[in-house]
């Protein structure tokens, strides 16, 4: 159900207002082989608490698993670095060659002075975390909207995860013109620290990571500066 | 000691509640205690009892701060109508009778509420902050004055075990409030799911 999104929501094309995208940079190899070519990709987070850092973390775990080479890298923790290709290249300096730079913030305003062109929102399934999903959409909308990328975190099941993700996905487009991309969800039972099967937890990790990377949901860093706009 | 301070949300009115009767005399002023942690209607509200035996209708509400000024006012008047009821029950109001005064929490100030105020006197005005600091939950309350140009009296955070300053603790960029409005067909449409 979830993947039978209307098109009317998914990923728009870049707009001339957006930075261009180095899409043709990105390889479409196998990880193996294109770590070296790869430029490092950002893929920003928008937290809804501190505590789905956790959530984050673990994404990076699975991306290194599955032969992606991922660093967690909270922007608070590197104060000096004053855009992504500065985060970038002290990921680059402390891990060496990294493919994905996840990014986790806690502050849409934080976000707003990153020139990235993704953004990914972990909204907690309850009404009033997906009415805060939606004031902080509108906050990113009022300058260059990012494309905006939503897993629901915490819904009982996956109807459930649809029902919220559709309510939020229905008001920024009716209300902003603004187009979510459904990248999945991770289910109450799954979000926990106690959860009895950590595989069960690992297969959804494993299917939001793959959504991530097989979207294409990330910032290439190193490549097309030249027409990266500067906020 | 290192100080780790950041924003966070409330999303439960009841966790709202608690940091709230724990800030009691800062709502109430020195010397107020507790009545009634929850009032027998809907609104979210509580009543406290001042130094001077005056009972405080708090009424607060995470989402709306239009709904906490008029659930407020709602509140005083049937409270008004109580009051004897309300002496004989409560032995800190020691039968004095006074009308009850309200004070407003929510995490932004309603609208017109410099208006409102220049009005009502007695009234006050909060909002608040929920931050996290080392881990502890708290709240930093912001109290409007009348008849300043700025919203200005910044209250000591509580439920915070070291209350660190007031300049430390204003989070760069003033949390959820710093949020565009929503119109009312937005809030209507997100009232249910």
């Amino acid at each position: 159900m979830v993947s039978q999104l209307s098109p009317a929501w998914q990923r728009r094309p870049a707009s001339s207002g957006r930075p261009a995208r180095a899409h043709g940079q990105i390889p479409d190899g196998t990880p193996e082989n294109t770590r070296d070519q790869a430029p490092c990709r950002a893929i920003p987070f928008l937290l809804d608490n501190a505590g789905q850092n956790r959530i984050v973390r673990q994404l990076a775990e699975v991306l290194n698993q599955r032969g992606h080479s991922a660093s967690l890298y909270p922007p608070e923790q590197h104060p000096h670095a004053c855009s992504a290709e500065e985060l970038a290249a002290q990921a680059g300096l402390e891990h060496g060659k990294t493919e994905f730079c996840l990014l986790p913030f806690l502050s849409p305003h934080a976000l707003q002075r990153w020139p990235l062109d993704h953004v990914v929102l972990l909204v907690p399934a309850e009404l009033d975390a997906v009415l805060l999903a939606y004031r902080r959409i509108k906050l990113l909308s009022c300058t260059r909207p990012p494309d905006i990328g939503i897993v629901m975190i915490g819904p009982r099941d996956q109807h459930a995860a649809w029902r919220y993700f559709r309510k939020l996905a229905v008001g920024t487009l009716r209300y902003l013109d603004v187009p979510l991309l459904n990248l999945g969800f991770l289910p109450q039972q799954a979000d926990s620290d106690h959860s009895t099967d950590d595989s069960y937890r690992h297969n959804f990790m494993t299917r939001i990571s793959e959504r991530l990377v097989g979207s294409e949901f990330c910032t290439p860093l190193q490549a097309g500066e030249e027409d990266r706009e500067k906020p | 000691m290192t100080l780790h301070i950041e924003n966070t949300q409330l999303r439960d009115p009841e966790r709202l509640r608690s940091l709230l009767l724990d800030a009691a005399e800062n709502l109430g002023g020195k010397g107020s205690v507790v009545l009634e942690p929850r009032l027998p209607w809907e609104a979210q509200a509580m009543l406290l009892a001042d130094a001077d035996q005056q009972p405080v209708v708090v009424s607060f509400d995470a989402e709306q701060a239009r709904m906490a000024l008029l659930n407020g006012l709602q509140l005083l008047e049937q409270l008004s109508a109580a009051l004897p009821w309300i002496n004989q029950v409560h032995d800190a109001l020691q039968q004095k009778q006074r009308p009850p005064r309200l004070v407003v929490v929510s995490e932004d100030f309603p609208p017109g509420a410099r208006e409102v105020l220049a009005s009502c006197p007695s009234l006050k005005l909060f909002r608040y902050r929920a931050l996290q600091v080392n881990g502890e939950t708290g709240l930093w309350l912001e109290r409007m004055n009348p008849g300043r140009e700025q919203i200005t009296d910044t209250s000591l955070p509580t439920a915070v075990d070291e209350a660190p300053p007031a300049a430390e603790l204003a989070p760069e960029e003033s949390g959820e409030s710093a949020l565009p409005p929503l119109s009312a067909e937005e809030t209507a449409y997100f009232q249910q799911l």
